[in-house]
């Protein structure tokens, strides 16, 4: 386990020398803090990713949940609202919304594919519906500054991204609930008969989940300066590749926050270093999609008993 | 005497910290019903397993028609004409009655399944056993018996090559027309040569379909006779356990109030009017075979399944679960009897899993966990258990006695009061067993009261201050430990009739109701 986790960050480390040795333009204070704010989007929807994966689940939604509430919070500011309102409107919809796919995975006793892949659905729609399809667009400095302001030279986008980590992983690692989230996901039967509330906690896995989406949104929605119907396509798939390479078991219970944020940042020092090469965007989906792959096989090989 | 079908001579399995089978002989003679005998763990079904190349036997022959036979795969019993009907079923649900029988055998040209044939071939074989069941209809719509016809039925699909026919438990699901209808089946298939191993637990139906038995005990031969020169108790007293050199530490608490009592809990199809008593300082065992209901009751009691009817009482006090976390609140903990699947979260340290169902006092009311709480409430239970592990380690390296002493340790840690325990010393070496026998001594002697669920009947008598006894989902009998032995314990679990002492004055009150 230990080894895993030095695995994946000796992978970015090895990553970020070999493009400081192949491109003068990678290791500068302005590049690596541009790599930050560009993956502070997938890290924060891949923090509540964990979670759910953690607790033997899946969720396909993040992506749709980042359009509505960004819709949302798009619609809220434009009819008028001050931010201190429209955020927390927002933030609600993407709990509710994650609450629900949690709600329907307990009660119903559904698989958590296919819910999440409904809600991935449901929320995509109901963005669409209430904008007509049309983004809503120009909001005051004052929210844009959510992405545009620097704290000293730290883009506000990345300071969230760290709070959010700091927070989650303090939830993870401290509370009854992270406990929870680890006991479920690596026996659900034997939680339950160990006093585990499942039908509490299933629900607010999810929720966590759809509370990251939402912050997303709310940083995605400062940086376009408009909020999309169309937003966060694909998100769920990056979300679930920086959880993966990051060293959480898809099967469940046993993974690290600090190993989904590694993963996020491999994507991102990935993709920056790529463009930074010139490589084409094509071939950059197949080095991705290499990366994924073989980060996973890594660790397969590394799990096997040896005998 | 022509050569015997199957001889297996001196069949040695051991599985890690258990000798299953300690060098067993079992001889078929074409044609006969060789009728299988033992209680829960006598070793029979590894035995069988040994047989259809499930489990590969450690020492020991194997001969068919004489001649010395290698099984080393499920393959390779079948090719010897060797057919196991197991009690699990294994059909595909979704597929039609002709497509299961002939799975992974279908009639077929260059891959393509000649259906016509298919069709045929199963009409004919499910008339030749005597059955009417539509080879067209999907398995999952067939009632149990019938897709238990389905399964035999499948396991005679190549016929002219089956020699030797096991079942196991054949007629647990059916009703007396259609084991009528499988016992003229066996007899069929007995005349035309076939040797049929029958495992059972009804000993009605011995007599009637099987010509010789072999009883089994702790993975032993105790003996093989004709039917005939044998009687009804005289098999239970072969089956039940004589060696009592076992030394049960057993030190009686003195008995208290009243902890927990059922009345006449329920359940559709799996429990039916439970009813007793649990008290202070005592250990009230419970026998019975598997699948009489017993881990139901367990389940029941502690919130992990709902109940249809009945009431549950808690120091007099009415109470109902939705949920374990409610029986935990009550001060009820289970020791599940499937620890693996049940009782461990195997990726979680030893700490976490013992801690885990006192996560909200170890947390405090705002839910945050002091560092190493849990492995401050651990130690103890550690160095009291001799759990040989540190805190952090995680559990799924450990051996299963250590195991099963984290899983007791989850509540020892916490305020429970009423112990449920199903199988506690299942697949744990004889060292850890006494300890956990010890600590049920320490927890009664504290005014604990434990339920003991368990399939070694020296352990209940040993350990028990009363014993009920399952069958089919209802108590058969009660005794006290003064009164109770294996052979009468062991013949109520066969269903035989069991004398009910009936200390409990509800059960008593029911009764003369029913009477009246």
């Amino acid at each position: 386990m230990k080894a895993r986790r030095f695995g994946t960050l000796i992978g970015l480390v090895v990553l970020c020398l070999v493009l400081w040795a192949l491109t003068p333009f990678f290791l500068t204070v302005s590049n690596l803090l541009n790599i930050a704010e560009q993956t502070s989007i997938n890290a924060i929807v891949a923090a509540g990713m964990t979670f759910v994966i953690l607790s033997g689940g899946i969720d396909l939604s993040v992506g749709s949940i980042v359009a509505l509430s960004g819709v949302v919070l798009g619609l809220s500011l434009h009819a008028g609202y001050s931010p201190a309102v429209a955020l927390p409107v927002m933030i609600a919809a993407g709990v509710l919304a994650g609450a629900t796919n949690g709600l329907l995975i307990d009660r119903g006793r559904l698989p958590p594919f296919i819910v999440t892949l409904g809600m991935m659905s449901i929320a995509r729609g109901a963005a669409l519906l209430i904008t007509e399809g049309r983004p809503i667009s120009g909001f005051e400095e004052s929210f844009r500054a959510l992405a545009t302001a620097r704290v000293g030279f730290v883009p506000a986008p990345v300071l969230i991204m760290a709070t959010v980590y700091l927070v989650a992983h303090f939830v993870l690692t401290r509370t009854t609930f992270g406990r929870y989230v680890y006991a479920i996901g690596g026996n659900e039967d034997a939680a339950r008969l160990s006093g585990v509330r499942i039908h509490l906690h299933k629900p607010a896995i999810y929720a966590v989940s759809g509370l990251t989406s939402a912050l997303a949104a709310m940083i995605l929605t400062a940086r376009l300066n408009s909020a999309q119907p169309i937003a966060g396509t694909m998100y769920e798939l990056d979300a679930i590749a920086a959880t993966v390479i990051g060293g959480t078991s898809l099967m469940g219970g046993e993974g690290t926050l600090a190993g989904t944020l590694i993963g996020a940042l491999i994507m991102g020092v990935l993709r920056n270093g790529l463009n930074l090469l010139g490589v084409s965007s094509f071939l950059q989906q197949i080095v991705i999609g290499g990366v994924i792959v073989g980060a996973v096989l890594v660790d397969t090989v590394l799990k096997r008993p040896r005998t | 005497m022509e050569r015997p079908a199957l001889t297996m001579a001196g069949i040695r399995k051991s599985f890690p910290g258990v000798v299953a089978l300690d060098g067993v002989d079992l001889t078929l003679q074409a044609g006969e019903v060789h009728v299988l005998l033992g209680e829960n763990g006598a070793g029979k079904s590894t035995l069988m397993k040994i047989l259809a190349g499930a489990y590969r036997r450690d020492a020991g022959e194997i001969l068919m028609q004489g001649r010395p036979v290698d099984i080393a795969g499920p393959r390779d019993a079948r090719a010897l004409g060797i057919r196991v009907i197991h009690q699990e079923l294994s059909l595909v649900p979704s597929l039609s009655v002709a497509e299961n029988i002939f799975l992974g055998a279908a009639p077929s040209r260059f891959g393509v399944i000649d259906w016509a044939s298919l069709r045929a071939r199963a009409i004919r074989l499910l008339s030749d056993l005597g059955v009417a069941i539509d080879p067209d209809a999907p398995v999952n719509r067939l009632a149990l018996p019938q897709r238990q016809m389905v399964e035999i039925a499948k396991a005679l699909a190549d016929q002219q090559s089956a020699s030797v026919l096991v079942m196991d438990e054949p007629t647990s699901a059916l009703t007396s027309r259609e084991v009528d209808v499988l016992f003229g089946l066996i007899e069929r298939l007995a005349k035309r040569g076939v040797a049929i191993v029958y495992i059972t637990h009804r000993l009605d139906e011995v007599y009637r379909i099987g010509h010789r038995v072999t009883v089994l005990r702790d993975g032993r031969n105790v003996s093989t006779a004709m039917l005939g020169d044998t009687s009804v108790s005289g098999l239970v007293s072969m089956m039940a356990n004589r060696d009592l050199a076992d030394h049960y530490p057993k030190q009686p608490a003195p008995i208290g109030n009243e902890l927990l009592r059922a009345e006449g809990l329920g359940r559709a199809g799996v429990l039916e009017d439970i009813s007793f008593s649990i008290r202070a300082g005592e250990i009230v065992g419970m026998a019975g075979l598997m699948g009489a209901g017993r881990t139901d009751v367990a389940r029941a009691i502690t919130g992990a399944d709902r109940v249809d009817r009945g009431r549950l009482f808690v120091r007099g006090r009415a109470v109902s679960f939705r949920a374990p976390a409610d029986a935990i609140r009550e001060g009820i903990g289970l020791l599940p009897e499937d620890r693996k699947a049940h009782g461990l979260v195997a990726l979680l340290n030893v700490a976490r899993n013992i801690a885990l169902p006192q996560s909200r006092k170890v947390a405090g009311p705002a839910g945050i966990v002091p560092r190493r709480a849990e492995a401050a409430l651990a130690a103890p239970v550690i160095r009291d258990l001799r759990i040989k592990a540190t805190p952090d380690q995680q559990t799924r390296q450990l051996s299963g006695g250590n195991q099963q002493k984290v899983v007791l340790g989850k509540w020892v840690a916490g305020d429970a009061r009423i112990f449920v325990f199903d199988e506690p010393t299942r697949g744990v070496d004889i060292g850890a067993k006494v300890e956990i026998y010890q600590l049920m001594n320490r927890l009664t002697a504290a005014g604990a009261g434990i339920l003991m669920i368990s399939s070694e009947l020296p352990e209940l008598l040993g350990m028990s201050d009363r014993i009920l006894v399952m069958h089919r989902g209802r108590i058969q009998a009660e005794f006290t430990a003064a009164a109770a032995t294996q052979e009468r314990v062991l013949s109520a679990a066969l269903g035989l009739a069991g004398p009910v002492l009936s200390e409990s004055p509800a059960r008593t009150a029911r009764a003369n109701r029913v009477e009246g």
